[in-house]
């Protein structure tokens, strides 16, 4: 061993991370030993524990938050009646940017896939039932990804909720705006051709 | 289609092998061990990107650093296919240019191949009829293959599901009518691609076999499937069955195949000969498919095919290469019972510890 072992636990430890391997791992322990301040490195080591002590799970939607309420569910703006569900909270975030929907969220941090594990009851489901029959809910637009596991999980609570008088959409799937038809593939086109929409 | 040459560089046993092969049949004749298969082997990875035996760095000669692969093949147009195989990964170029994705490639070299593992198809396990015949069906229809991936996942996570409806005692059947929906909607269709390429094999395989058997007898090719109509409502029926064996035990992944002379089943009595004839009347009849639909003679690659063939069949089939202008590569290890006009028109070569060289009559 030519790394004195404290520098190789720093680097085993960047190397944990998604997208980091060995040689991205030491440079990010090179730099922090050669250009960190002893103070950045208290700030750095701070955060991170504020982040993972602070943040958990919105009581109401699931999505992450430092308090018991998210700021979307504390937000008295927003349109109570539509709901958006979604596999995380990345994806809230990725909605969020887009500014377009003015709804509330629900994340279920998981998809129903039984062979990972994931029934019904370990992804957020129990609290998005409770919100539907005592709040003043209208539409539920489900969002999960357009992949095996995210279809059953729409088609779950499509099923689940069939019974109320609930609207509940799909998100629709097609060819991405801006770009040109010959760079689609065969199912994105043909789900394309399915989804079809009137111009008005 | 025809491979006009190929060279081998520290593929398995070559260290380097150039052969121009004849646009008919090649005969490769050798003792065991001597290098037949692996040649016939090549050609194959040549065509599909892959080892049919094992995995790709096993083809790497011993203390060698890559194997490399060369051909010319003449199609529609003439092009060059190259490819490099080493511990890192696999390289393959067409006219010198690097393809990107395998899909791309796997296709252009149309083979068919007779392997000896293949005599499994009639006597062994329902596994392998099925494997073979989907292997055959993806050639002609990629939507199948994707539609077989899709039937697969749902049936894993039905069976997983299953398996936690079984220990809960849960009657919430919710998620389990989804996945059955997803399953019966998918097996459709594959029921139905199944049957229609049967239907079409032994719309080829009585003339077929008619002639490689130089008997009267029938044969007919059944596609026995579990469930065939109402499949929605068979599988729903199987709830109970199911969630206590916690499989789904019924559906394409346990359909069977089976082969009828004369209406007899052909897994109790077929004789080894037989039965190879039997395997080879069908590729041949899904070479004239391939014909039909694709517009192109495949290669075929015969390996060891006249082990246990009487004379007569194996100069039926040498007969039949011949005069359907079909380039074969057969190894085998004599080819004293075959008829001297054929071997005219034929390029013969014997091979011995992997040194390959062309016998001139």
């Amino acid at each position: 061993m030519t790394v004195p072992k404290t520098l190789e636990d720093l680097i085993e430890e960047f190397k944990k991370l998604p997208g980091v391997g060995r040689k991205t791992a030491e440079r990010y322990a090179m730099f922090i030993i050669n250009k960190y301040t002893i103070d950045e490195v208290h700030q750095f080591s701070e955060v991170l524990e504020d982040a993972k002590t602070k943040l958990h799970q919105c009581s109401v939607c699931g999505n992450l938050t430092d308090e018991d309420k998210c700021y979307i569910c504390q937000d008295n703006f927003r349109d109570l009646s539509t709901i958006l569900v979604v596999e995380n909270a990345k994806d809230v975030f990725s909605i969020e940017k887009a500014s377009e929907y003015k709804g509330l969220y629900h994340v279920l941090n998981g998809v129903v896939s039984p062979m990972d594990g994931m029934g019904p009851e370990d992804i957020n489901l129990e609290s998005l039932w409770k919100r539907v029959i005592n709040d003043q809910v209208k539409e539920i637009i489900i969002a999960t990804s357009s992949t095996p596991e995210g279809e059953t999980t729409a088609l779950y609570i499509k099923r689940v909720l069939q019974e109320t008088d609930i609207l509940v959409s799909r998100i629709g799937y097609g060819v991405p705006v801006g770009l040109n038809l010959e760079y689609a593939d065969d199912l994105t086109l043909s789900k394309a051709i399915e989804n079809r929409k009137k111009i008005s | 289609m025809f491979i006009n040459t190929i060279s081998l560089s520290n593929y398995r046993g070559y260290k380097k092998a150039d052969i121009s092969f004849g646009k008919s049949v090649n005969f490769f004749v050798g003792n065991n061990g001597s290098g037949k298969t692996n040649l016939l082997e090549s050609i194959y990875f040549l065509a599909l990107a892959k080892s049919y035996k094992t995995v790709d760095t096993s083809t790497i000669k011993t203390d060698s650093e890559f194997a490399r692969i060369t051909a010319k093949i003449t199609s529609d147009k003439d092009f060059s296919s190259k490819i490099v195989i080493s511990k890192i990964g696999k390289k393959i170029s067409i006219n010198n240019k690097e393809i990107d994705k395998l899909s791309d490639y796997i296709g252009k070299i149309k083979v068919l191949a007779f392997l000896p593992e293949d005599m499994d198809l009639i006597k062994g396990a329902p596994k392998n009829r099925r494997y073979f015949i989907d292997m055959i069906i993806g050639q002609f229809d990629k939507n199948y293959l994707i539609e077989l991936g899709n039937y697969k996942n749902v049936l894993k996570q039905r069976n997983e599901l299953l398996k936690i409806l079984s220990e809960n005692h849960s009657k919430d059947f919710t998620l389990l009518d989804i996945y059955t929906e997803q399953l019966s909607t998918s097996a459709e269709i594959i029921i139905n691609l199944r049957t229609r390429f049967i239907t079409k094999i032994n719309d080829e395989l009585e003339q077929m076999y008619h002639y490689l058997s130089a008997n009267g007898k029938k044969i007919c090719f059944k596609y026995n499937p579990l469930i065939e109509r109402d499949i929605l409502i068979q599988l729903k029926e199987k709830y109970q069955k199911d969630i206590f064996f916690r499989t789904t035990s019924v559906g394409p992944h346990r359909d069977d195949y089976d082969f009828l002379i004369d209406d007899i089943y052909a897994k109790d009595f077929a004789s080894q000969g037989e039965q190879r004839i039997i395997i080879l009347a069908i590729l041949l009849s899904i070479a004239n498919i391939i014909i039909k639909e694709k517009k192109v003679k495949p290669i075929l690659l015969l390996d060891d095919v006249f082990s246990e063939l009487d004379y007569l069949r194996q100069n039926q089939l040498v007969k039949y290469l011949t005069t359907a202008d079909l380039q074969s590569i057969i190894t085998t290890t004599n080819i004293k019972d075959i008829n001297n006009s054929f071997l005219n028109n034929s390029k013969i070569f014997s091979v011995k510890n992997h040194l390959i060289r062309e016998d001139k009559i």
